[in-house]
């Protein structure tokens, strides 16, 4: 009997969803929009999330000590280093290995190659890389570390917190999140007054089906209901739509935006892959709550009994 | 069956559709509601379908206090009278069967019981041979017995007919007027809203009267008398 109403629910959903039909490609075209503008939302979130923390990963402070300075005095120096609190990792780089990473970054570079290999002796000494727990720390254990009084075997310390480039990219980001917010909060508004009026239409169309089942006895759920289906049809259809375009758009995003993102060693398109059941199940219930909301306003009285 | 009790109708801001109405009507009755256009007929049915609240006094259906019936209970006592009215109230893209399957549709039937029922109705009024016609491939008397069929499918104690025949020829409206008797024979109650004078007085039954919203005249065997 439930199962029995819930089909004729669903057909009278169908059957005004095509009655319709270019009202409902408009409004469904309104939903793809609106869900467009939730997506970059989302990706740009992600992205500048992830250009910031792979910065901020990158972030470390560097002791350069001298040429031939004595192993006991760099493990010495490591141990005070890690007593300071909010070190999280300390990295003892041998003055072997620092020559290793000097050549591989230059490797394309004879004349650097060429030079090196003349010196002979190794003129490079050991480094610690020291990391903090969190970026804030930073300055204090710089200023802990030049406490150490270590300036004679120490060349020099090295610290970059990339502040500047972190402030650009949150600042970018920053604008991007506004205008994207601006945008879906205007398509979410959009798309409301959309759903709104076609089932306000809807409902004019069948107002004689409409008077007819109050007449004989239907009950409010079964007036409502396909009302309420054929908004949550279009909620379903605007999702699928547009990410179907979008992962045929996918293909021709993907070069240009992996140049982009090539420093920051992310791959927007397999993590829009990887989360696509979260971000799409994000979408569809948001799209899906906010059309039962409207078309629940466009109801509203009117179709009381 | 049906009890009117001190019912005053105020549609704002401020007409006064009813003014003090009691009546009470038996099971198994026949009964015109005769009275000029504006005197509040409708405004009694619509009552008694809960389409409208009364403002004041209190309607009893076959014991059921439905004055401040909630709206969930309203399609119930809608099941439990049938109405047709003036203008039809068909579909016009749906078969004769199936602006009858409707009303048993939207109620949650099988299909096993619509298949059933709907030819009973049909029968009833005389139309099985034109179950698969459109509306419009019918004349008005026809279009009349596909509503009053309709209004059968959930076996009403009570019909209401709301002018069914103003709009029908006198053949017709014989007709119409015969099939309202032969359901009345069958037990259903009857509440028939008319103007026409030789429909009321050839029943040679309850005839009440309305002007301005009140009773003015409740008689058995009654006559048209405005
Ligand atoms: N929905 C309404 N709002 C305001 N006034 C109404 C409404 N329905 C009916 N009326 C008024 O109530 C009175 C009775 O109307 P009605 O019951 O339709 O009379 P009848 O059916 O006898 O012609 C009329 O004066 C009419 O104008
Ligand atoms: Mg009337």
């Amino acid at each position: 009997m439930f199962l029995l109403s819930l089909a004729r629910i669903f057909r009278f959903a169908f059957q005004s969803f095509l009655r319709n039909i270019w009202l409902s490609l408009v409004t469904i075209t309104i939903i793809v929009m609106t869900i467009f503008s939730l997506t970059i939302l989302i990706l740009v979130n992600v992205v500048t999330d992830q250009a910031v923390s792979s910065i901020k990963s990158k972030v470390d402070i560097s002791l350069y000590f001298e040429a031939q300075t004595k192993e006991e005095i760099v493990i010495d120096t490591k141990d005070q280093i890690s007593k300071i609190d909010h070190v999280k990792n300390i990295e003892y780089v041998s003055a072997a290995v620092a020559l290793e990473r000097f050549k591989a970054t230059h490797s394309q570079d004879s004349l650097i190659q060429d030079a090196v290999d003349e010196m002979g002796e190794n003129p490079l000494g050991p480094v610690l890389v020291v990391k903090a727990d969190e970026m804030n720390n930073y300055p204090l254990i710089l200023k802990n570390i030049k406490d150490f009084k270590i300036d004679e075997v120490v060349k020099e310390i090295d610290y970059d917190d990339h502040q500047l480039i972190i402030q650009k990219i949150e600042l970018i980001s920053d604008k991007i999140k506004q205008f994207g917010l601006f945008l879906s909060i205007t398509f979410t508004l959009i798309s409301l007054l959309v759903v709104f009026n076609t089932i306000r239409v809807g409902i004019y169309v069948h107002r004689d089906e409409v008077n007819i089942m109050k007449l004989v006895g239907a009950s409010n759920w079964f007036i409502r209901g396909p009302f309420l289906v054929e908004s949550i049809l279009y909620a379903i259809f605007g999702c699928l739509i547009f990410w179907i375009i979008f992962y045929i758009a996918i293909g021709f995003i993907n070069p240009l935006v992996s140049g982009f993102f090539a420093d920051i060693n992310f791959n927007l398109i397999s993590y829009v892959l990887h989360n696509f059941w979260y971000i799409f199940g994000f979408e569809l219930v948001a799209v899906i709550l906010l059309n039962i909301v409207s078309s629940a306003f466009a109801l509203g009285r009117h179709l009381k009994v | 069956m049906i009890y009117f009790k001190n019912i005053n109708k105020k549609y704002p801001p401020d007409t006064l559709a009813l003014n003090d109405v009691n009546l009470h009507i038996k099971p198994g009755e026949f009964v015109s509601i005769v009275g000029q256009s504006g005197t509040g007929k409708t405004t009694l049915i619509k009552l008694l379908i809960a389409e409208e609240k009364p403002t004041k006094g209190k309607i009893i259906v076959g014991g059921w206090d439905i004055t401040d019936i909630p709206g969930r209970h309203v399609p119930i006592l809608r099941r439990q009278i049938g109405v047709v009215f003036q203008d039809y109230k068909l579909l016009p893209k749906k078969t004769v069967m199936e602006n009858v399957a409707f009303a048993l549709q939207v109620a949650g039937e099988t299909n096993v019981k619509i298949e059933k029922i709907v030819p009973q109705v049909l029968k009833i009024v005389g139309l099985e041979e034109k179950g698969k016609r459109f509306p419009e491939q019918l004349s008005g008397g026809e279009q009349q017995r596909v509503s009053i069929a309709r209004s059968l499918v959930h076996r009403p104690k009570i019909l209401v007919a709301d002018e069914p025949t103003g709009n029908l020829d006198s053949i017709n409206t014989r007709e119409i007027i015969d099939l309202l008797q032969k359901i009345n024979e069958l037990g259903t109650t009857i509440l028939l809203v008319t103007h026409n004078r030789e429909v009321v007085n050839a029943l040679r039954k309850r005839v009440i009267t309305l002007e301005a919203g009140a009773v003015i005249s409740d008689q058995e065997k009654g006559k048209y008398i405005l």
